[in-house]
């Protein structure tokens, strides 16, 4: 065997040696459940009985479920579109602005991060009372002389944009603290170099910074994809998909139809969660061609 | 930069003045944005601190009057189990903690820095894998756990599945990804293999990195719920979470001890958060340079 | 610290760790009587029972120490920390009666039907759990539960010594599946301060839709925010309005729905009116999440509730003053729901006549008596009906007469779609203005289609 054969084997040997944790998870749990879960989206299965396959019936019948095509789909895809973009760029810059020789930057860090140690249940909780009709919010609205009699999580209008400002506040701890972590490992020689050559803060934030952030921002737009897609906790406690479906969003109808129906339909439930697989796939691997630039070999 | 405008006088007035207000402006958006982060926090504070019969006083109140740790002492002595919860919770957390945050720099590390075939598509099946909801592959996961390991009302139920996930090997791929080569690439030539390169360069520098993996991890495991109910079934085997939830009856919800219920759930995290805070610092090409 | 200390420590980290989670396991019981029945069903009630039960134990422990014990699970959704232990304690008694049988109790503290759900998919549920009336049909109709008729003639336990209403609705296709436990209806909950200060005679069981209507306009002040009666868009009140006006949510065979019916239009329209006139209010209408908050806080004068609303006030709003009535009669008499719960056996079940003898000990007469005593539910029994208990109680008492016209709370196999279309209907009504007969066609509408598609 030529060495470089041999070292190349050695190479594929130990990175399997390194993955082999996850390849069990991933070869235990993960291939089964996807596998079955994909398999009974082509059946209908209560849990109860055993599953009866009938072909694509669950995927066409996706297309004239109301509650799909009309709450659940508009809705995901909005508030996918409000949710990721505002809390990756402001998560970006509250990162930027505490990795700078500021005062007090430590405790900033703490209380901004603060809103993702808080429990769903508390934050969920607090919302509901500061956004009722007669709570902290609306009473501000009143001092400030707005429109103050808005029952924000009833009405039809605000309760999703609500529920976007809830996740918004409670993810940009999360996010800030990765993109703080990612900054740490940016050489200070870079900044240096930079602020010889002249460079004001801004320059070095769009010219050095992002570019040197852009793995970890793929994988930071892609958890809030997921995350975004994928949205249930606050809404499964805030607003149960209501009123009249304006909060309904995908994650929650798989929910609802897999655990919630009196008769579960488990079948379409798998059925509609390939379906929202498929679309975080196709927005990964176009925001991948946008930010990570540099291919993947 | 306000010493660069005063070098230079013929800026304009306008932003002479800018500079000025600069930095004020910059802590008052700062201050603001603290504001708006810890007032949930902090209301729910002031609320779990009065008798119960409060809990619905308006306008809101910022400091407990009158003051009172009866829900405090109603979560910690109702249940006589409270300390076994206790235990359980941080003896999953800090098994799956250390675990998963080990396994995942390994498994991040193959990704970023070595060849191997299968490795793309490997990477997109982990991908993939985070993308199918989970309210799906609950039932056939409690299977495996069931059918396959028998470890139902078992911690290790809990611990199994968490020893590594897609997110975790996923995030350390990627800052992975932006750590310069160079350090390794001086390694190899010295002779060191692959292992030793991990375990004394690539652990030591990503510190950052994996501080907040298991942050997360921490948090994640030790708030985590619907696999917990699921799979554990006597009340000497739950967590404090999934015990937690007895003071949530069926028919209504007294707030004041949910409220102080949680906040005592999320007591550790915050602790932990400030104490290992001081890791983010800027130390990665110190410490690099000197691992070489 | 080298890397190398590091990591020797870490790994003895993880192995201690897993060693210590391997012995936080329990092993199956096998172990020296006494010790298992003091684990296994502990009591903090009182220390009165406690002190009676200790003498007891060593006297049972003595006696039977050969005899193998049969093990069996017992699940159900938890109420209150007192309730539960109250279930505690009965269990405990159960033990002392029944040396043979050791009951395990796994409460699940939160989504209680997803994971019985997952549980009998694969055959790990316990052997007895709760079964509510609403999820009845499904378990029944696929079955996954063991008829009781046989235990029942065996042991004496007749369908007659249970209310009515109540066992029936746990029997299917001609066999009773479940032993009912406890029950609640819907009582007209009013606020007594505010009837004296708007100087209104307190309601009575008398009271008609006009008699509802008339007070709550007396006692609504709107630029307050305060409203006479609560109208949320709760598929749980709702019916009883219907029902009232002689009509039905579904079919008697529950293969259509009835929600289009002229009946259940003009039943929506009355109920919807309340809000429209600015008479009734639905709970985000004065900030809170459940009506019970509203009533406490004195926003709404009346609501229709059920017992659970007692000690929720108790806990919470120690100072209102209230009391309860059956709900008013409708144009075509008296009308309610009944929300009920029932022990049942899993078919998966391996031993049970022990589990069984579990069910026969809690609904029996003597522990049925100690629920009713205990404020926190209503027994099934009917020979409890004259408990002086229900004199003294005037809330409970009205619970209890209400299930005499009460419809259980059960819209067959597709009851949450059922009930799903139902709070859709009204809201639509509320928020968006539809006219009540529109609604509740389209709602009708949509679950035809849902019954066709399954």
């Amino acid at each position: 065997m030529s060495p470089r054969l041999r070292r190349k084997l050695g190479e594929w040997l130990t990175a399997y040696v390194f993955l082999s944790p996850y390849l069990f998870v991933f070869g235990t749990f993960t291939v089964f459940a996807v596998g079955f879960a994909f398999y009974l989206s082509f059946t209908k299965y209560n849990l109860f009985s055993p599953p009866k396959w009938i072909g694509f019936a669950n995927y066409t019948r996706l297309l004239q479920d109301e509650d799909f095509i009309k709450h659940a789909l508009p809705n995901t895809l909005k508030y996918v579109a409000v949710v990721v973009p505002v809390q990756t760029v402001i998560s970006l810059i509250v990162a930027f602005a505490l990795d700078q020789e500021i005062k007090f930057r430590r405790l900033f860090r703490t209380l901004f991060y603060v809103p993702s140690v808080t429990s769903s249940v508390v934050i969920s909780l607090i919302f509901m009372w500061m956004f009722n009709k007669v709570g902290a919010v609306n009473s501000l609205l009143k001092m400030l002389g707005l429109p103050s009699h808005i029952d924000w999580l009833n009405n039809i209008h605000t309760a999703l944009p609500t529920i976007m400002a809830v996740n918004i506040w409670s993810t940009i701890g999360t996010m800030m603290i990765i993109f703080l972590a990612a900054l740490q490992d940016i050489p200070v020689t870079y900044y240096e170099a930079a602020m010889i050559d002249g460079a004001n803060r801004f320059q070095i934030f769009r010219y050095i910074t992002v570019p040197l952030l852009r793995p970890v921002i793929f994988f930071v737009v892609t958890m809030g994809l997921i995350g975004c897609f994928q949205v249930f906790d606050q809404i499964y406690v805030m607003t149960a998909g209501g009123p009249l479906g304006s909060t309904l969003t995908i994650a929650y109808l798989i929910y609802k139809n897999a655990f919630q129906s009196t008769t579960p339909r488990m079948g379409y439930a798998s059925a509609m969660a390939f379906v929202l697989a498929v679309m975080i796939f196709v927005a990964t691997m176009l925001q991948r061609r946008i930010i990570e630039t540099e291919p993947y070999e | 930069m306000a010493v660069a405008a005063r070098r230079l006088p013929r800026y304009r007035e306008e932003v002479i003045w800018w500079d000025r207000i600069k930095i004020p402006l910059f802590y008052a958006v700062l201050i603001g944005w603290t504001i708006v982060c810890i007032t949930p926090f902090w209301l729910s504070l002031v609320y779990s601190l009065m008798p119960k019969e409060h809990v619905f006083d308006m306008p809101p109140k910022l400091w407990p009057h009158p003051f009172s740790l009866d829900n405090y002492r109603v979560v910690v002595t109702t249940f006589e189990l409270f300390p076994r919860w206790l235990l359980n919770s941080t003896l999953i957390a800090v098994v799956v903690t250390i675990v998963r945050t080990i396994f995942c720099a390994m498994g991040g590390y193959a990704f970023a820095r070595l060849r191997f075939p299968g490795r793309n598509l490997l990477f997109i099946l982990m991908l993939a894998s985070m993308m199918i909801p989970p309210q799906v592959t609950l039932v056939p996961n409690y299977l495996i756990i069931a059918k396959v390991f028998h470890l139902l009302d078992n911690l290790l139920a809990v611990i199994l599945p968490g020893i590594t996930t897609a997110f975790g090997v996923f995030m350390m791929t990627q800052f992975y990804k932006s750590i310069p080569v160079e350090l390794e690439e001086a390694a190899l030539i010295d002779g060191a293999n692959r292992f030793q390169i991990f375990f004394r360069i690539i652990l030591p520098i990503s510190r950052a990195a994996l501080i907040t993996l298991a942050l997360f991890t921490f948090q994640g495991s030790w708030n985590e719920f619907m696999w917990p109910l699921i799979v554990l079934q006597t009340p000497e085997n739950f967590t404090l979470p999934l015990g937690l939830k007895w003071f949530q009856s069926e028919y209504y919800t007294l707030y004041s001890i949910v409220l102080a219920g949680s906040l005592f759930n999320s007591l550790p995290i915050i602790i932990i958060f400030f104490v290992f805070q001081r890791y983010f610092i800027r130390s990665i090409a110190v410490t690099g340079l000197k691992g070489v | 610290m080298s890397e190398r200390k590091f990591l020797t420590l870490v790994t003895l980290l993880i192995l201690a760790s897993l060693l210590a989670t391997a012995c936080a396991t329990p092993t199956p019981q096998v172990v020296k009587e006494t010790v298992v029945v003091t684990k296994e069903v502990p009591v903090e009630v009182t220390k009165m029972v406690t002190k009676v039960v200790t003498k007891e134990v060593e006297k049972v422990v003595t006696k039977e120490v050969e005899k193998p014990r049969i093990e069996v699970r017992l699940s159900g959704w938890t109420a209150s920390p007192e309730e539960e232990n109250l279930l505690r304690a009965s269990l405990y008694e159960f033990s002392l009666q029944n040396p043979d049988i050791i009951v395990k109790y796994e409460p699940i503290t939160a989504d209680y039907w997803p994971k019985i759900k997952t549980m009998v998919a694969s055959g790990t549920e316990p052997d007895i759990y709760y079964m509510d009336i609403f999820q009845f049909p499904f378990f029944a109709q696929q079955e996954v539960l063991l008829p009781l008729d046989d235990f029942m003639s065996k042991s004496g336990v007749k369908k007659e010594d249970f209310i009515e209403s109540l066992i029936n609705a746990f029997t299917y296709n001609g066999k009773v599946y479940g032993i009912p436990k406890d029950f609640n209806t819907l009582a007209l909950f009013y606020n007594k301060k505010m009837f004296d200060e708007a100087g209104l005679d307190y309601p009575t069981d008398d009271w008609t839709w006009d008699d509802l209507k008339a007070a709550a306009k007396a006692l609504s002040k709107p630029e307050e925010n305060i409203y006479g009666f609560g109208v949320p868009p709760d598929a749980g009140r709702f019916p009883i309005f219907v029902f009232q006006n002689g009509g039905r949510i579904m079919t008697e065979d529950f293969s259509d729905t009835m929600l289009d019916s002229p009946e259940a239009i003009e039943a929506a329209e009355f109920y919807t009116s309340f809000r429209k006139e600015g008479i009734g209010a639905i709970p985000s209408d004065v900030g809170v999440d459940w009506q019970g908050t509203g009533f406490g806080q004195g926003s709404l004068a009346m609501v229709l509730e059920g017992g659970w609303l007692v000690p929720y006030l108790k806990n919470q709003f120690p100072d209102v003053e209230f009391d309860a009535v059956t709900p008013p009669a409708g144009p075509k008499g008296e009308g309610n729901l009944v929300f009920t719960v029932a022990y049942v056996i899993s078919k998966n079940c391996k031993n049970p006549e022990a589990a069984w003898k579990v069910i026969e000990y809690l609904t029996g007469l003597e522990n049925q008596t100690k629920v009713l005593h205990s404020g926190f539910a209503l027994p099934t029994r009917k020979a409890l009906l004259d408990d002086p208990y229900l004199k003294e109680n005037t809330v409970a008492a009205a619970i209890f007469r209400g299930a005499e016209f009460a419809t259980p709370f059960m819209w067959g196999l597709y009851g949450s779609d059922v009930n799903e279309e139902m709070r859709k209907a009204l809201e639509r009504i509320y928020l968006e203005d539809v006219s009540p007969e529109e609604a509740m066609k389209d709602a009708a509408k949509k679950l035809r289609e849902i019954f066709k598609g399954g």
